[in-house]
């Protein structure tokens, strides 16, 4: 098994029932600031024709992920297919993980002193057989799709086969697991939403990017949640 | 309790009276009591104010508590910890103390080895100054972290984490120095005499080590590309730590010492360093991603750097280019050296998370709603609690070495010939 999720961005409406959901779900601390996920807006012109773009987002899952490899007391691991997790009671609070991010997805859950972070529902839905989580299961427009990408015959590997993709900050290394879907039919806004040096992947031309980081660092994987 | 013949010194003559009536212990005591005030902040902010979650909205729905929980989320200040920017002041003043004390340890370590002779009679002092900052540095990481999960650092350790090889680190670099300052208290013992190099050699060892980790340390933050691209960074945190420590040294020896010639020995290695720290500083910026030199050489940044550069480099190497009789040249140059040096601490830190993480699709910083503004620059003054945490960690620094002073006669040390 190896979890990952597509998002459709093009689709999101901004309803933000995704934030609510997750932290219905599991339980995340109040507060603008406490988002496991959250929608961003990126405000651009092209020849004072205004655009927004709206990006959902969340922990990418990295592969070769920074916050894992900093953690001094495994509060931060990889467990069942490669879900980045993290257990409060190890966490000494040190905020390396939250450094090491690239993507500001960790945060500091104050009720328990102790950092936070999206876990694709893992304690809440997936260990009890769901393969849905939270997020995607209340999204009106269908914006994520989540699956375990080892399984030909998942909706999100057969979406990731028709449909090309990018990841966020490819640079650093860290192979993410947040597929974002290219714009379909609306180059306005893909001009808008997508930089232009950002290399644009086929399920393909992605996979053995994902083969080679998960061989480095399939070992540290754990079958359960501590 | 034992006597000392040659200077007719008394060790072991701590008593209470001495320790509620000697001056610089009622100093210490005065920084001692601003920590605690941060300590008591600390704690309240961080185990007991109030926050909740939408379960406990759930099942409280009409407690007092679970409203003034919902208020606090909505218009507090976010909690203690910044999404943003997480590591703080506390990581500043942690660095700087530890580094510091570090390179009082390592160049004492040296002098040691190259039987420096004007560096060994002070050299009790120098080196309990190294480890009262170096305490005085786990004394303010202790309140940054959560101590109450800390013994999982020894339970469930990751021997491949930076973070985590600190411990041992200090587990073997703190007793080291104690034994250091052991031996120089004995020196009249041979036997003692032989395991000294053996300890020195160990304790450069270690020294070299440390700068290296902590170094790693930053350096496996891949996105804060000030710390990723900073050319030789172990090398850069020796040259500034010790340039710091020389000042602090030097200091030391106008307040203690007031010996001429170790204050000129002193006042030409800090000139060498501090020469040094300038032109790494010019030339580093060379290689920094454009992107943090951006906003340190010419935004937000650009006064506080300038500032230390002219605290922690011009100043100093304008003061200490000739040599000057008189001794307040020497100690202006000084102080300006360590206020310079933390402050360039500071934009290190600080200057790390500057660059926002937000810009995730290379399309522009993104905020979160409409209403919010768009921040192209992160900074987050630091809460009372902490600030008054990093100015009472001066007292441990007192505290520490007037105690170990006034029980062992550390500073009547430097009256005995050593050889």
């Amino acid at each position: 098994m190896n979890y990952a999720m597509s998002l459709d961005y093009q689709s999101c409406i901004d309803c933000k029932a995704c934030e609510v959901a997750c932290k219905e779900e599991n339980g995340v601390q109040l507060g603008a600031d406490k988002q496991r996920i959250w929608i961003t807006q990126v405000e651009t012109s092209i020849f004072g024709q205004p655009s927004v773009s709206l990006h959902p987002s969340q922990c990418n899952h990295c592969l070769d992920a920074p916050c894992v490899g900093v953690c001094p007391t495994g509060s931060s691991y990889f467990g069942l297919g490669g879900i980045v997790m993290t257990d409060k009671d190890l966490c000494i609070l040190c905020k390396g993980c939250m450094e090491a991010c690239p993507y500001n997805a960790r945060f500091v859950d104050d009720t328990h002193v102790a950092v936070d972070k999206c876990n694709f529902c893992y304690d809440t839905r997936l260990v009890n057989g769901e393969m849905t989580t939270a997020c995607q299961a209340t999204c009106p427009t269908k914006v994520r799709v989540f699956g375990d990408i080892d399984d030909e015959e998942s909706d999100l590997i057969q979406m990731l086969k028709k449909r090309k993709f990018y990841v966020l900050k490819e640079d650093e290394g860290t192979v993410p697991k947040l597929f974002y879907l290219l714009p379909e039919h609306d180059d306005y806004f893909t001009i808008n939403s997508v930089a232009k040096d950002t290399k644009i992947y086929t399920w393909e031309t992605y996979r053995p990017i994902i083969e080679k980081a998960k061989a480095k660092r399939k070992a540290q994987w754990k079958a359960t949640a501590k | 309790m034992e006597g000392n013949s040659k200077i007719n010194l008394r060790k072991n003559g701590l008593n209470l009276k001495l320790l509620l009536t000697d001056r610089v212990m009622l100093i210490s005591y005065f920084f001692l009591a601003i920590a605690a005030f941060g300590l008591v902040e600390m704690i309240y902010e961080r185990y007991f104010l109030l926050s909740a979650t939408a379960l406990d909205a759930g099942l409280h729905p009409a407690s007092t508590e679970m409203a003034a929980a919902m208020k606090e989320a909505v218009f507090g200040s976010g909690g203690e910890v910044k999404r943003e920017s997480p590591w703080s002041l506390y990581i500043v003043n942690y660095m700087y103390m530890i580094y510091v004390g570090s390179g009082i340890i390592f160049l004492v370590a040296v002098a040691e080895l190259f039987e420096v002779e004007i560096i060994l009679k002070p050299a009790a002092g120098f080196l309990t100054l190294g480890l009262s900052m170096v305490l005085a540095g786990l004394f303010t990481i202790m309140a940054d972290l959560n101590v109450l999960n800390l013994h999982w650092m020894v339970l469930s350790p990751q021997y491949n984490s930076g973070m985590w090889l600190m411990l041992p680190l200090y587990m073997v670099i703190i007793p080291l120095a104690i034994l250091e300052v052991y031996l120089i208290v004995n020196h009249q013992k041979k036997w003692i005499k032989k395991v000294a190099f053996l300890i020195v050699i160990v304790a450069l060892l270690v020294e070299f080590v440390e700068f290296y980790i902590q170094a790693k340390l930053f350096n496996m933050n891949s996105a804060r590309h000030l710390w990723t691209s900073y050319p030789l960074l172990p090398l850069y945190f020796m040259i500034s730590s010790f340039a710091a420590s020389i000042a602090i040294m030097g200091l030391y020896s106008y307040i203690v010492c007031k010996n001429i010639i170790l204050m000129y020995t002193l006042e030409r290695i800090a000139f060498a360093f501090v020469v040094a720290l300038g032109s790494y500083e010019v030339v580093s910026y060379l290689f920094i991603d454009k992107k943090w030199a951006q906003i340190i050489l010419f935004g937000s940044f650009k006064y506080y750097f300038y500032l230390y550069i002219l605290l922690a480099a011009i100043i100093p190497a304008v003061l200490l280019f000739k040599h000057y009789m008189h001794n307040y040249f020497k100690l202006i140059a000084s102080l300006s050296i360590i206020a310079g040096t933390y402050l360039g601490k500071a934009i290190f830190v600080y200057g790390g998370n500057a660059y926002p993480m937000s810009d995730r699709f290379g399309v522009g910083f993104e905020k979160y709603g409409e209403y919010k503004e768009v921040k192209d620059i992160i900074f987050f003054m630091p809460p009372l609690s902490e600030i008054a945490i990093v100015i009472g960690s001066v007292g441990v620094i007192l505290f520490v070495y007037r105690s170990a002073d006034l029980l062992f006669g550390i500073t009547a040390m430097q009256k005995i010939d050593l050889k």
